[in-house]
């Protein structure tokens, strides 16, 4: 029993950087729906930029934050604003396939810079274990787990409480129901990128805490789309709750038929989730089901 | 497309693919040029025109399921690796001869398609996008955890061989795939004005309103994975005898991601198309690799190889640049070109 608890906890630590990840995508779709691959990137062009800073220039971790977040919400406007605006009003699916073809053209980027090698950020998170019971948690991750729910949380006001997350609900419902009320759609979608790639590098930097930056870090990504779509696309929460879950099937899963199979299942394991999911209930755990008219 | 003054006078002529004495000409002697393109070409551009009639192959089914059926699918590489394993498996481990396994391999590929395109059922676009993908990545697990397929390792295949005549050189190779390769074609260019090819043409345009038209959903996308993932199978199985190593890293999903991408450049629902997006690709690619050392050369800060990172961005921005400028893809070009030399002299 203490096996499948210190599994679920692992997973749950892990899953809070899918929510994160996931999150990032989902407010994208949620006031543009246009659904991003290109995420992966933002997350391992964060965690790139903070270990310029942090481990490359060495300045202090709180200081090289902020210019990580700027460049990093740089290219969310720049991929929105060169690649998906002159899209506007093409079939949503051009957009998806834009946002994968940003993801090649990133990636080689990223790859051209880490030349075959990886980067591995120093420690900045207080280390040691906290052990709760018999279970026993990095204190790092556990940080990494309560910015996650905290960012969550903070999302969430912002689209209930304040004026812009109303502009954004607005445009997420209807792109020209909202400008005759005089929302800037345009605005609602700049703000829309530069929020998501901060949460996307707050997912890669925490990422980066607990794995190496290396040429295998973007696809995260698909990890956080798959949070996404199992969550619902619309949903904060759904993808929170999908995170979560995911992290924790994962390890779990693992932990339990690695054994029997041999190993690696933990690569293959969100997969299979998605496909499941998809089969069982194409729009997610919390995802509007859309009515199609002809 | 017929030049000025040329008439349909039945249904037939209509309907057929050749239509003029100049287009069958153009036809025969490309044909020839094809057959004796080893005899004059160089070793290099033999291997090279190898490739493209693989990768032709693959799209051409990527073009069926996508460009046509509108169901678009991002697991042809892995489509591939089941083709190339599967003739692999079946020449090494149970003596098969190549000329039965190629089409068994395209079978095979296309009994799992049929299986990844259940989704589709369900779901369709982004959605159906993420579920291929997900398939991607479960077949290539697969591949990497069976023990026929020979884990990391991979497998090494025989050349295909007759009556005693081995295969054994990409130029001796460039016949068979040659010809597979001109009946594939002829066999999608045919499909796409049979009843088949229409329904998938409904499906794509308005599936709802196909359904209401009396077009069987269910059967339709199913039977468009399954001739899809027949060619990505062939495609495999043909590679594989090819090169003769099959590993799984040969089947990436940035591969997968590189069909998607010649057939956006290309244009969806067009079968010249494929083979411009291909031909397109695939000398982007030889323009990267060639100057890439001269690059790394004159610019230090790029490393000593950055010529798979430089290719991935050349192709990332061809695709964002087609998909801003020019959705149709090349052969919409290729359309306005056609239109204005039916009409010479005239303007319109």
């Amino acid at each position: 029993m203490i096996g499948f608890l210190q599994q679920a906890v692992t997973g749950l630590m892990v899953g809070s950087l899918y929510a994160l990840v996931g999150a990032s995508i989902v407010l994208v779709y949620k006031s543009t729906h246009v659904v991003s691959l290109a995420h992966g990137q933002l997350v391992a062009f964060g965690a790139l930029f903070f270990w310029l800073f942090f481990g490359g220039l060495g300045l202090p971790a709180w200081i090289s934050l902020v210019p990580a977040f700027v460049l990093t919400a740089l290219i969310g406007i720049l991929i929105e604003r060169l690649a998906l605006r002159p899209l506007i009003g093409q079939p949503l699916f051009a957009a998806f396939l834009m946002t994968f073809a940003i993801f090649i053209a990133l990636e080689g980027v990223f790859v051209l810079y880490l030349k075959g090698g990886s980067r591995s950020l120093p420690a900045f998170l207080p280390a040691g274990n906290l052990t709760v019971h018999g279970l026993s948690i990095p204190i790092n991750q556990l940080i990494s787990f309560f910015v996650a729910v905290l960012l969550f949380v903070s999302l969430s006001l912002v689209f209930k409480l304040t004026k812009v997350g109303l502009g954004m609900r607005a445009t997420a419902e209807d792109h020209r129901l909202a400008q005759s009320v005089g929302v800037s759609v345009r605005n609602i979608f700049s703000y829309i990128w530069i929020l998501s790639s901060l949460v996307a590098a707050v997912g890669g930097i925490a990422t980066a805490n607990v794995m190496d930056v290396y040429y295998m870090l973007p696809y995260i990504g698909i990890n956080g789309l798959i949070v996404a779509i199992c969550g619902g696309l619309d949903s904060l929460l759904g993808a929170f709750i999908a995170g979560l879950l995911l992290g924790v099937v994962e390890n779990v899963g693992a932990g339990y038929l690695d054994p029997l199979v041999g190993g690696g299942v933990k690569d293959v394991v969100a997969y299979v989730a998605l496909l499941l999911i998809l089969l069982i209930r194409p729009y997610g755990l919390f995802g509007l089901v859309r009515i199609e008219r002809i | 497309m017929r030049p000025c003054g040329v008439f349909d006078k039945s249904y037939a002529q209509d309907i057929a693919i050749v239509r003029t004495w100049q287009h069958w000409t153009i036809l025969i002697s490309a044909l020839i040029v094809l057959y004796l393109f080893p005899l004059f070409g160089s070793y290099y551009l033999t291997s090279f025109m190898n490739l493209l009639a693989i990768s032709v192959i693959a799209v051409l089914g990527l073009q069926i399921v996508s460009g046509y059926c509108g169901q678009i699918s991002f697991g042809q590489a892995a489509f591939m690796a089941i083709g190339a394993y599967t003739s692999s498996v079946l020449t090494i481990h149970f003596g098969v001869s190549f000329w039965l396994a190629l089409p068994l391999s395209g079978i095979v590929a296309g009994a799992v398609g049929i299986i990844g395109g259940a989704p589709s059922l369900r779901i369709k676009g982004m959605y159906l996008a993420m579920a291929t993908i997900a398939i991607h990545f479960v077949v290539i697990w697969l591949i990497l955890h069976l023990d026929i397929t020979g884990s990391f390792k991979g497998l090494y295949p025989p050349y295909p061989s007759v009556g005693g005549f081995e295969f054994d050189t990409d130029e001796r190779m460039y016949y068979i795939i040659m010809t597979v390769m001109v009946i594939m074609t002829y066999a999608a260019r045919n499909l796409m004005r049979t009843k088949v090819g229409r329904a998938f043409v409904a499906i794509r345009d308005n599936d709802l309103a196909g359904e209401v038209m009396g077009v069987n959903l269910y059967h339709y996308k199913l039977l468009a994975f399954f001739i899809a993932c027949f060619y990505a199978g062939i495609a495999g199985s043909l590679w594989a005898h090819l090169i003769t190593v099959v590993n799984a890293e040969q089947f990436t999903l940035l591969h997968a991601l590189e069909y998607v991408g010649m057939l956006i450049i290309g244009g969806m629902g067009s079968i010249p198309g494929v083979f411009f997006g291909v031909l397109f690709i695939r000398i982007l690619n030889e323009a990267v690799m060639f100057t890439s050392p001269a690059l790394a050369k004159s610019l230090p800060w790029l490393g000593t190889s950055p010529a798979a990172a430089l290719g991935l961005i050349a192709f990332g921005l061809a695709v964002i640049i087609f998909l801003i400028f020019e959705p149709r893809g090349l052969a919409h070009r290729w359309e306005i070109f056609k239109a204005s030399y039916r009409l010479y002299p005239f303007a319109y």
